[in-house]
């Protein structure tokens, strides 16, 4: 097959018209005017690959059945280059695949037909459904299991949308002036402290990053030191002695 | 219902002997009001019981006022469609009564809903997996427009791994695609020309594919298998 005829089988308009790789598969079938049983791999494989290639740079969402396709198709080309091997199955992963084309084809013809017979008979109106009066509407309700679910779930919904659960939502503070104070209180106990013993202890995020940015004030005031015994080791914290007052730093978060 | 004071000889009929005309005409009128009351098509068996009249009269009944429905001169036809009867409008009165009932759109069912369609109906009981296995894509959203639409619905679970449900075609799906029962479904091989022969159909004739062109013997799905 020529470029030519890769091209005619390139109208990007009706790529997001195909409802699978067996409808694209066999849309190259039909525009190379050959038939399933006899497809040409390595053509219909290479156009396959370039709708793809298009369907992409359209920005469509390629879905993951399409590329198994491609993969499948680029599969079966290699296979029919090296021969069939002892104790191989019967059936090749070509006739395998033609098979199934066959067999989509049918339901796609089939699903043709019902289309042009939905179009024909949604002109056909029956009487509109009104209950009659005083019907108790008891057998002639038709539900599924589905419905039941359905409903079940409208009514937790709207009972649960009528009866809030209560829920108190705080808002969890921390002040970098806290952590300093919590710090030193610890170095004043003990020497020195291993910094994540102190981390380890904060149970939310936003508190482990106060302390952590506590820990980085004392430091750059020169109140605390960081040392580590070995290279890569534990860091700990340690008093030096510049005189400091955590009750003297302003807090601006409240 | 005035027809109920005469009693009708139930247990008696046999299908060789003809309705009596009187019967029949007696029973006609009453027929037309039942199914002009009813939105749904209705069995005859149900019209031979609300009406306490022979099966036979009252296929003849239904034959008769079936016939005199058909014809150009009326604006509603009586429809055979899913093992009963009900009354439809002519195809060629569409566009008045969309005008003047303001409908201007109408859902259509996609390709990929009708291919998941024509799987389930040729080969129900079927699985999603089945179903995905013949259309090489994922169907889960379209099943659920089916479900949804009321076209197909679950029947009962296959006893394989992971215990899958299995799908069928409800009775709304022979409605909307006029089949009187399943085994009307056109076999696979027989599509193409049934195709051609419903869409030349002309409104004139009224039979819009509610009767298939060859009435196939058995059901298809073996066909697929």
């Amino acid at each position: 097959m020529t470029d030519e005829t890769a091209e005619r089988a390139l109208p990007p308009i009706a790529i997001a018209a195909f409802s699978g790789p067996f409808d694209l598969l066999l849309h190259l079938i039909r525009v190379n005017e050959v038939s399933i049983t006899d497809i040409p791999i390595a053509d219909i494989t290479e156009q396959y690959t370039a709708y793809l290639d298009a369907m992409r740079e359209l920005d469509l969402d390629v879905a993951s059945e399409y590329v198994a396709m491609a993969a499948e198709l680029i599969y079966i080309k290699s296979r029919m280059l090296l021969p069939r091997a002892p104790g191989e199955p019967e059936e090749s992963p070509l006739e395998d695949l033609q098979r199934r084309l066959l067999e989509y084809q049918r339901y796609k013809e089939a699903a043709e037909t019902l289309y042009e017979v939905d179009a024909l008979r949604a002109g056909l109106w029956p009487r509109p459904p009104i209950a009659p009066p005083s019907s108790p509407e008891g057998e002639t309700l038709e539900v599924s299991l589905f419905d039941l679910i359905g409903a079940f779930r409208e009514v937790t919904e709207r009972y649960r949308l009528a009866h809030p659960a209560a829920l108190e939502i705080r808002h969890q503070r921390f002040s970098v002036r806290e952590k300093m104070e919590q710090l030193l209180a610890r170095l004043d106990e003990r020497r020195t402290v291993p910094l994540l013993e102190f981390f380890g202890e904060m149970a939310l995020r936003a508190e482990a990053v106060t302390a952590f940015l506590a820990f980085l004030e004392l430091i750059r005031l020169g109140v605390a030191r960081a040392f580590q015994k070995v290279a890569f080791g534990e860091i700990h914290v340690t008093r030096t002695d510049v005189v400091f007052s955590a009750a003297d730093v302003r807090d601006t978060y409240q | 219902m005035e027809e109920t004071t005469t009693p009708a000889p139930i247990g008696e009929e046999s299908p060789e002997r003809p309705p009596r005309e009187s019967s029949v005409r007696r029973i006609r009128p009453a027929l037309e009001a039942l199914l002009f009351s009813s939105a749904r098509p209705v069995r005859d068996a149900e019209l031979a019981e609300a009406l306490e009249a022979e099966p036979a009269a009252v296929a003849a009944a239904l034959a008769s006022l079936a016939e005199e429905a058909d014809v150009s001169t009326r604006g509603v036809r009586l429809e055979r469609v899913a093992g009963g009867w009900r009354y439809v409008t002519r195809p060629e009165f569409d566009s008045l009564l969309r005008r003047f009932h303001e409908v201007t759109e109408r859902s259509r069912l996609s390709l990929a809903a009708l291919e998941t369609l024509a799987i389930i109906a040729y080969r129900q009981p079927i699985t999603l997996p089945e179903i995905q296995d013949v259309r090489g894509v994922n169907s889960s959203s379209v099943l659920t427009t089916l479900l949804e639409k009321k076209l197909v619905t679950t029947a009962g679970r296959k006893a394989v791994v992971g215990t899958p449900f299995l799908y069928r075609t409800t009775r709304e799906f022979l409605v909307r695609f006029g089949l009187n029962e399943l085994t009307d479904l056109p076999k696979p091989e027989e599509l193409d020309e049934d195709l051609a022969a419903t869409v030349e159909a002309t409104p004139e004739s009224g039979v819009v594919a509610t009767e298939p062109a060859v009435p196939p013997e058995e059901p298809a799905d073996d066909e697929s298998a």
